[in-house]
C-alpha cells in the first residue's frame, strides 16, 4: 500500500494538533477550517484512528463529507423543513454556477461603485432642473458632491464595496460566494442578503422581497434626501 | 491557511474595508470581549430531549455555524435553559451568547420577538458585522420552531395510539 504523500501527512498533523488545541475549550473556537474538507480527509483517513478526541461538533453533521455543506441555512431563512436537526446537502444542480455568479455579482458591484461616484451628468441635470448651479456642471460629479455631504466616502477593496454616509452610516456590500448571495449592512434596514433571481434577473432578499437596487435608491434618498438612479 | 486561521481567530483579517492610509482603530466593543472571554452558557443538552429544541444555523464556508439549544418547561411554555456553541469570529460568539442570556426565563413567543438589532445594539456590532445578530436572530428562531415540530411530532404519535386501539377494538 503506497504511503500518504508527506505533504498531506503534513498538513494532516497540524490539523490534528489544531484540533487537539481548539478542543480543550469550546468557548474559544478557532476558524482554522475553511472548508471543513480536511475534516473530511480526517474522518475517511486511517490516520484519524490516533486522533481520539475529534471536536463535539463532529459528532453531528459536521464530519460529514465536505459537499453536504449547509448552503441552505445561510440563504433561506426558517427553512427548517429540509432537515431540521441538520443542515441542508448543497443541490450543486441547483446553484448557480460559481464563474456566472461571480461575473453577475462584480458586474452589479462595479455598476453600484460608477454610480456613486460619477452620478450621471442627464439625470442631475435633470432633477436640478431650474436651479443655476446644476446647470453649470461640466463633467461628471459624485454622489456626494451631489448631496453636498461631508464625510462621504466610496472604497472598494478586497471585493467589498464599503459606502459611507458621513454621520448618517456606512454602507457594506460583499460577496458571499459559498452561498451564492450578496450580503449587505445598512445603517436603515440592517443586514440583507440578495440571491439571484433569475427570472427578474436581479438581487432578491427572499425575506422581503426587496430588490437590491431599490432599496438603495430608496434608502438613499431617504437618507440624503436627493434621488438617485442606479436600476 | 493556519495563518489566515489565526489572523481570522484574534479578529484582524476581518478589517477588509481599511485602507492602508487610514489608521482605523476598529476596536471590539467591550461587551464582546466580554462575552468573548466569559462566555455565557456554553455548552449542550441532549438532542433526543423532547423538551429541548435545537438550532442550527450558518455554514463553515460562510465563517459562522451556531447551535443554540432552549430548554422549555411543558405546561409553562417557559425557556428555563438555554445554550450554546458557536463557530465564527468573536461578533458571533459574542451574539449568541447575548441570545441564550435573553432567551432564559421567557416565554417561547415572547423569545420570537427578539431582533438581530436589538442585539446588535447591545454588542455595538460594527457594520460588517451586523449578519452575526441576524444569526443569532434566526439561531433563536430555528430552535423555537425545532421544539414546536418536536412537540407536534410527539402529538401525532400519542394520536396515533388510540385510533389504532380504537380500530382493534
Amino acid at each position: 500500500m503506497a504511503p500518504p504523500s508527506s505533504s498531506k501527512l503534513f498538513s494532516l498533523r497540524r490539523l490534528l494538533v489544531e484540533l487537539k488545541s481548539s478542543n480543550s475549550s469550546c468557548s474559544y473556537p478557532c476558524r482554522v477550517y475553511r472548508n471543513y474538507s480536511p475534516i473530511a480527509l480526517l474522518s475517511s483517513s486511517p490516520l484519524l484512528q490516533q486522533s481520539s478526541r475529534a471536536p463535539e461538533f463532529s459528532e453531528n453533521a459536521f464530519a460529514s463529507p465536505a459537499p453536504s455543506f449547509y448552503r441552505g441555512f445561510c440563504s433561506q431563512p426558517l427553512n427548517l423543513d429540509n432537515g431540521a436537526q441538520g443542515p441542508a446537502a448543497i443541490d450543486y444542480s441547483s446553484l448557480l454556477p460559481e464563474e456566472e455568479f461571480h461575473s453577475l455579482a462584480d458586474a452589479t458591484i462595479n455598476d453600484l461603485q460608477e454610480k456613486f461616484e460619477s452620478g450621471r451628468r442627464e439625470e442631475i441635470l435633470e432633477r436640478g432642473k431650474g436651479s443655476n448651479d446644476f446647470e453649470r456642471i461640466e463633467g461628471g460629479v459624485e454622489y456626494g458632491d451631489f448631496i453636498e455631504m461631508d464625510g462621504f466616502d466610496i472604497d472598494y477593496g478586497n471585493q467589498v464595496l464599503t459606502l459611507k454616509l458621513g454621520n448618517l452610516g456606512t454602507y457594506v456590500l460583499n460577496k458571499q460566494t459559498p452561498n451564492r448571495q450578496i450580503w449587505l449592512s445598512s445603517p436603515v434596514s440592517g443586514p440583507s442578503r440578495f440571491d439571484w433571481d433569475i427570472s427578474s434577473q436581479t438581487w432578491v432578499y427572499r425575506r422581503t422581497k426587496a430588490n437590491l437596487l431599490q432599496l438603495f435608491e430608496r434608502e438613499l434618498e431617504q437618507l440624503c434626501g436627493k434621488p438617485i438612479s442606479l436600476s | 491557511m493556519l495563518r489566515v486561521g489565526c489572523k481570522k481567530f484574534l479578529g484582524l483579517g476581518h478589517q477588509k474595508n481599511q485602507s492602508q492610509a487610514q489608521i482605523l482603530v476598529r476596536l471590539y466593543h467591550e461587551r464582546v470581549v466580554d462575552h468573548y472571554n466569559n462566555p455565557r452558557n456554553v455548552g449542550s443538552f441532549d438532542k433526543t430531549d423532547p423538551n429541548v429544541g435545537t438550532g442550527l444555523v450558518g455554514a463553515p464556508a460562510c465563517g459562522d455555524v451556531m447551535k443554540l439549544q432552549i430548554k422549555v418547561d411543558e405546561e409553562s411554555g417557559k425557556i428555563v435553559d438555554a445554550c450554546f456553541k458557536t463557530f465564527g469570529c468573536g461578533s458571533a460568539i459574542a451574539s449568541s451568547s447575548v441570545a441564550t442570556e435573553w432567551v432564559k426565563g421567557k416565554q417561547m413567543e415572547e423569545v420570537l420577538s427578539i431582533k438581530n438589532t436589538q442585539i446588535a445594539k447591545h454588542l455595538s456590532l460594527p457594520p460588517v458585522k451586523l449578519h452575526c445578530s441576524m444569526l443569532a436572530e434566526d439561531a433563536i428562531k430555528a430552535a423555537i420552531k425545532d421544539y414546536e415540530a418536536k412537540r407536534a411530532k410527539l402529538g401525532e404519535n400519542a394520536d396515533a395510539v388510540p385510533a389504532e386501539k380504537a380500530v382493534n377494538a
